[in-house]
């Protein structure tokens, strides 16, 4: 190789570092701001957008920049606080509501370098109306936002006109641009029983009544927003720079696939559970729990989730285990029957393999995490669902003779023995920890009914298919808390006509029940009925085999100062660091 | 390597270019001499040794082993024997500050999260580990050499029909073909009716977890390099005297592609192939990584090094064990692949 | 040469369609749809979302609708929009309010405010430069291994070469992430643990991905360069009276990496396209979680942009590889 051709050759060479060399950040801390960097699942936020958000990290979001009409307490979900509403009334006939919306909350930006107040063509400040609240709510209902959400408003709250709005699809080759289509689609959205009588007051018409209509109120998607901004930016308007907003929090960076990060809202000058914000910025990172708690351990977090494979070193850590909380999460870990399908279309049967799982063993040796053992499907904390406490002989439990009894009434009554059940399928997506539990049932089920059953692991996508097509005998599921109250479980999921219930359990009394409690106002009348609803489900009927209760367990370091929310959303505003 | 399933496909080992000087003669000679030189190389022996070793485990298993695999004690769960703080400092048994590990002497690895024998469980996964090792490689070396012989020895519009699938199969999307025979063979247990070759099949997937099949598609999704191969060695055997002479006698070109190219171009493909193995392992391993792996409860070793890597900084010997026994079988088929090279190179004849 | 690239263009093409087409019916076959959740939504829902992404239509339809956007280049009046600033690749702003709106790899489903071209305008820059920086690493550590094995065979030297390159090829990314995490992130702190912006950053991520690679290339380059120093021209060369240095710098060398830039080509696709394991045990921004998640969550769109890019850069580096060829061994010659 020639002298010449060698230069060339480094010359190329360094050409191409100075091309690939990542770009140095240049940027240097201010020392004096106090900050919080945590750690939110991998991958991109799917979206900061109130009416679409649907997935905890979005919705966590939205809850720190827009803040909805009522407030829950964070440490008992199903107390409300005023939010953006300062007070509120119901009508005689318990079916309109009217919300006083304050007055003094103005709408803000980040501008690049800071948080600023939006100012009309006047020069002045910008203020939140019931009008935005009404564009906000109609917004998550409107066809065109197809929004996941949409059916709280429209099944849950029956809200007036809601549905027809909804379900309104323009006609066959056109669309929504059409005017004709257009002037008859804000016909609909006109009748939506949701209106801004003047700025600060908001009437909201449903068709029943309803006795958990506040936490509805308390949804993240119950928020103003501006109208002006998003028809200017369209998808693009929650970028910051585009979006505005006007809760504890705003949207400074949004490194997509990396980080996001808020920094305070100096101009929310803080409402009763929700003061004036003591964090200057709060930094999100993207990154999966392992990782997360990498960067824990250097002493690169705040506060993480822990993992499951980290927790007996961290209980066990003299340091760690001090900075560890456990703390409830509104989540119910449960497995489906489905009941047209041999051996399980017999309830013995159902209660048998119920009644064999030892939940204790599951959250002692397997899950780890301070979960709660469960003997029916809504989490108690939930409004008016029943609590260990109040109900502890409610529900199903572990008992193997009980199990055994059950299910050798259902083999002599076929006149059959354990080997001639048809082959059983437990079917589940393809996550470490699912995969545990259930193989920890299987041996259990083994070990105290004697039946083989084949363990089935699928990818996400498809497990979801099979579920919506044809359900297989056992299945995995869990249920997470939308508003706080036992009817988002009970009514929710397992009405017969509930798209969530993939048991094809159907039974009459159970719908009665859950929807007459749904319209009852009294809390107490409310529980006694849930008490019933939950006995049929999983005890009579068996249609489930509740498993536990979740817990969120994290890590936090000592000189942060923090409250424990319950409802699966912290409440950053009230957080300091030492 | 071989992280995603994409680059599977292309991370194929060494390709030795010169094993095209294969000289006219019986095959069978061939074979035979190409035997006896294998026996003098020490190393390839050692592989063929450990690779017998695993061969028997995988057979004998349940005599191997000493417990079954899926036999759970959940109490012992994460329990760990009392010689491992000796080589990892950093796990502490319980007892000592910070202890928070089980030490139980039943397990000679330790137990895993439920509380399984992790000895028995890295035993057991030599089934899905070696069927992985050999499903796969033995489907694109049967297709490779096919598409690949027929290409380089017909030429023209074949040929160029051929590479242009080969090219298509590069960018092959495996994973959607993964999880579309994973929906099929995992949803379909309890519907086929016993007795029916659905039923048999099934049957045979779940002995080796759900993994069989798996393995059957990607090396369908992955004989773009075999072929290459194949048709860069055809390409050179066919002007060669003996296949010239075969021409010249009128012998058909179906008769001299089967009976004088195919087995001279063998050799060379089953060593890139051997090369190749550990590349179906590891994607093994990222399967479970990504949540496409083997059906619970059977192990295998991929799936073992995906789980226990999550908990490595406090468990390490769950990870690192079935990771050595990955280790040991990729050194093993290395050393026997050089080896079957060498033995197979003609120019080596007669060096010893 | 010029007629050469011509007919590899065109191929090029070719192969692409062929990949859309194969992807697009694979991934309408797997079960399941990119609306599904653990919340079963109501099907008016599911009606308006399938509105909102034209999903309703015929398969036949919405695959000739896709692959349009990106090939049908867009001349339209009126005022670019920001969403649709994001939703193409290239704008050429004619004057007059006229605009040139070319390749469009259409939505995602998953995040609301993105399109497939944002995901390739910022992830993929940032998978391109560790994939480079690993694939320099390979290089780095695999071509002495594998020279110094080849012309050390079978003396220790040789295997000890090997033995790293086995090993290398033995610990997965899963394993060797987590390890180099542990030790260089949290017990030493000599790295960020996660993260992607600095020089720092770069090095734990890249040693991972590069040191698995680096083993193929050792092992090829030991391959390769045994085969050519029983070549003639190496007898020839040594019997001129050449220097053994000379002999294998060269002659040898230069010509033994034939079959390593072969792999090189594939090689490099796969690795500037991101991988999925080691962006998320090292927390980067890449496009490599895009080829599995896109997948799992059913993103259509996704699916296809990420299959297309790296069928093309593929394509690209066969080309790159084949012209290298020349360059390597004078004797190959492209009409």
């Amino acid at each position: 190789m020639s002298l010449k051709r060698r230069f060339y050759l480094l010359f190329v060479l360094v050409l191409m570092m100075g091309l690939v060399a990542p770009a140095v950040n240049g940027t240097v801390m201010a020392q004096d701001p106090k900050t919080l960097t945590l750690a939110f699942g991998a991958g991109d936020i799917p979206t900061i957008d109130p009416s679409t958000a649907t997935d905890t990290t979005s919705v966590q979001v939205t809850l720190m920049t827009f803040f909805p009409l009522v407030r829950s307490n964070e440490e008992n979900p199903s107390e409300n606080f005023p939010g953006l509403a300062e007070s509120w009334s119901l009508s005689e006939d318990g079916m309109v509501w009217t919300f006083k919306i304050r007055s003094n909350i103005p709408w803000v930006k980040w501008d690049g370098s800071a948080v600023v107040e939006v100012k009309d063509a006047n020069g002045a400040t910008m203020m939140v109306t019931a009008k935005d609240v009404e564009y906000g709510a109609k917004r998550l209902i409107d066809p065109r936002t197809a929004s996941d959400y949409a059916y709280v408003p429209v099944d849950s709250l029956k809200l007036k006109g809601a549905g027809e709005f909804n379900s309104f699809a323009a006609p066959e080759g056109k669309d929504f641009t059409d005017p004709a289509v257009l002037e008859e689609l804000n016909k609909l959205r006109d009748a939506v029983g949701i209106k801004a009588v003047d700025d600060t007051t908001l009437q909201v018409e449903t068709t029943e009544k309803i006795g958990f209509a506040l936490g509805i109120f308390g949804m993240w998607n119950w928020v103003a927003l501006p109208q002006a901004v998003i028809e200017e930016f369209g998808d693009l308007w929650t970028e910051p720079g585009n979006a505005v907003s006007y809760g504890p929090f705003v949207v400074s960076e949004w490194k997509h696939d990396e980080s996001m990060t808020l920094v305070k809202n100096p101009f929310w000058a803080g409402i009763e559970n929700s003061p004036a914000p003591a964090i200057d910025s709060i930094t999100f990172k993207f990154l999966d729990t392992s990782p997360a708690f990498s960067e824990y351990e250097a002493g690169t977090m705040d506060m993480v989730g822990v993992p499951l494979s980290e927790l007996d070193r961290v209980k066990a850590d003299p340091a760690m285990s001090k900075e560890l909380f456990i703390g409830p999460n509104f989540c119910t870990y449960y497995y489906g029957f489905n009941v047209t399908k041999a051996p399980f279309d017999d309830a013995r049967v159902r209660r048998a393999f119920s009644m064999a799982v030892d939940r204790q063993d599951i959250v002692d040796n397997v899950t780890k995490g301070g979960q709660i053992p469960a003997r029916w499907f809504s989490r108690p904390g939930l409004a008016a669902a029943p609590t260990p406490e109040d109900s502890p002989e409610l529900g199903i439990g572990f008992d193997v003779e009980g199990a055994k009894k059950e299910l050798q009434a259902y083999l002599d009554e076929k006149g059959m023995t354990i080997d001639q059940l048809p082959p059983i399928t437990l079917m589940m997506n393809q996550v470490e920890g699912h995969i545990k539990i259930g193989e920890a049932i299987q041996a259990m089920w083994k070990e105290n009914l004697g039946v083989d059953v084949q363990l089935s692991a699928q990818e996400w996508g498809v497990f979801l298919d099979t579920l919506n097509q044809d359900p297989p005998q056992v299945w995995r599921l869990g249920w997470c808390l939308d508003y706080a109250d036992a009817d988002n479980f009970l009514k929710g999921v397992f009405r017969s006509t509930s798209g969530n219930n993939h048991t094809m359990w159907k039974n009459a009394e159970y719908d009665k029940i859950v929807d007459e409690a749904g319209a009852e106002t009294d809390n107490a009348k409310r529980l006694e009925m849930y008490r019933q609803a939950e006995e049929l489900l999983v005890k009579t009927d068996a249609a489930i085999i509740p498993i536990y209760w979740y817990t969120t367990v994290s890590v936090t370091k000592p000189n942060v100062v923090r409250t424990y929310s319950l409802s699966g959303h912290e409440y950053y505003e009230k957080w300091d660091k030492k | 390597m071989a992280e995603t399933a994409r680059s599977t496909t292309h991370s194929k080992e060494a390709v030795p270019i010169s094993l095209t000087e294969t000289e006219t003669q019986k095959s069978q000679g061939l074979w035979m001499e190409a035997f006896k030189r294998l026996r003098r190389n020490r190393m390839a022996l050692v592989g063929l040794g450990i690779i017998s070793v695993i061969v028997f485990c995988a057979l004998f298993a349940e005599v191997v082993a000493p417990y079954p695999y899926d036999a759970q004690i959940r109490k012992d769960n994460n329990a760990i024997p009392a010689w491992l703080p000796t080589f990892f400092p950093t796990v502490k048994p319980k007892g000592v500050e910070g202890g928070y590990a089980t030490v139980s002497d039943r397990y000679l690895l330790g137990a895993d999260a439920l509380g399984r024998d992790l000895f028995s469980r890295i035993i057991h996964g030599t089934r899905v580990s070696l069927a992985v090792a050999l499903v796969g490689p033995l489907t694109s070396l049967l297709i490779g050499i096919i598409l690949g012989s027929l290409a380089g020895f017909y030429g023209g519009w074949v040929d160029n029909l051929i590479m242009r699938i080969v090219d298509l199969m590069y960018a092959f999307p495996a994973l959607l073909l993964i999880i579309l025979m994973m929906a099929f063979f995992r949803s379909s247990f309890s519907q086929s009716e016993p007795g029916t070759l659905a039923f048999a099949l099934n049957k045979v997937d779940s002995a080796f977890g759900g993994m069989l099949f798996i393995f059957i598609g990607i090396g369908i999704a992955s004989w773009e390099n075999m072929a290459r191969l194949a048709r860069g060695q055809t390409l050179s055997v066919k002007v060669r005297d003996f296949v010239l002479a075969a021409e010249s006698i009128g012998m058909k070109k179906r008769a001299i592609l089967m009976r004088h190219v195919m087995p001279n171009i063998l050799g060379p493909l089953i060593v890139a192939e051997t090369l190749a193995i550990p590349a179906y392992i590891s994607t093994e391993a990222f399967l479970s990584f990504i949540g496409l792996g083997v059906n619970p409860p059977t192990p295998s070793w991929g799936s073992m090094i995906a789980v226990g890597a999550q908990g490595i900084r406090s468990f390490p010997n769950q990870a690192i064990f079935p990771a050595l026994a990955l280790a040991l079988t990729m050194f093993a088929f290395n050393f026997l692949g050089d080896g079957l090279r060498d033995a197979l190179d003609p120019r080596m004849r007669g060096v010893d | 040469m010029a007629a050469y690239i011509g007919r590899r263009i065109i191929g090029m093409i070719v192969v692409l369609f062929a990949v859309s087409v194969v992807t697009f019916l694979l991934m309408h076959a797997i079960p399941g749809g990119p609306f599904d959740s653990e919340k079963k939504l109501p099907p008016e829902i599911i009606d308006n979302l399938k509105e909102k992404y034209n999903l309703d239509a015929p398969l036949i339809e919405q695959y000739t609708n896709y692959i349009g956007g990106i090939v049908i280049p867009h001349i339209e009046r009126g005022k670019i929009t920001p969403s649709q600033q994001s939703d193409y690749l290239i704008i050429i702003d004619l004057g007059n309010q006229t605009y040139f709106k070319w390749i469009n790899f259409g939505p995602t489903y998953k995040s609301k405010t993105r399109s497939v071209n944002d995901i390739f305008r910022e992830q993929f820059p940032v998978s391109a430069q560790l994939g480079v920086w690993a694939l320099l690493i390979a290089l780095c550590i695999g071509l002495p291994l594998g020279t110094l094995a080849a012309l050390n065979r079978n003396k220790p030297i040789d295997y000890m070469a090997m033995g790293v390159a086995i090993t290398g090829v033995s610990v997965p990314v899963i394993v060797l992430g987590p390890i180099l995490i542990w030790m260089f992130g949290v017990n030493l702190r000599l790295f960020p643990v996660t993260g992607w912006g600095t020089p720092a950053n770069v090095v734990m991520p890249a040693f991972a991905l590069g040191f698995a690679s680096s083993a193929l290339i050792a092992r090829l380059t030991r391959a390769s360069l045994l085969e050519v120093l029983s070549e003639d021209y190496i007898r020839t060369a040594r019997a001129k009276g050449l220097g053994e240095r000379v002999v294998i710098t060269i002659h040898a060398l230069k010509n033994s990496l034939i079959p390593v830039v072969t792999v090189i080509g594939p090689l490099f696709a796969a690795l500037v396209t991101g991988t999925f394991v080691t962006e998320t045990i090292f927390g980067i921004p890449g496009m490599g979680r895009y080829f599995v998640t896109s997948i799992t969550n059913r993103d259509y769109p996704v699916i296809m942009g990420t299959v297309l890019l790296y069928a093309m850069l593929l394509v690209i580096a066969n080309v790159l590889v084949d012209i290298t060829y020349a360059w390597l061994d004078p004797r190959i010659r492209y009409t």
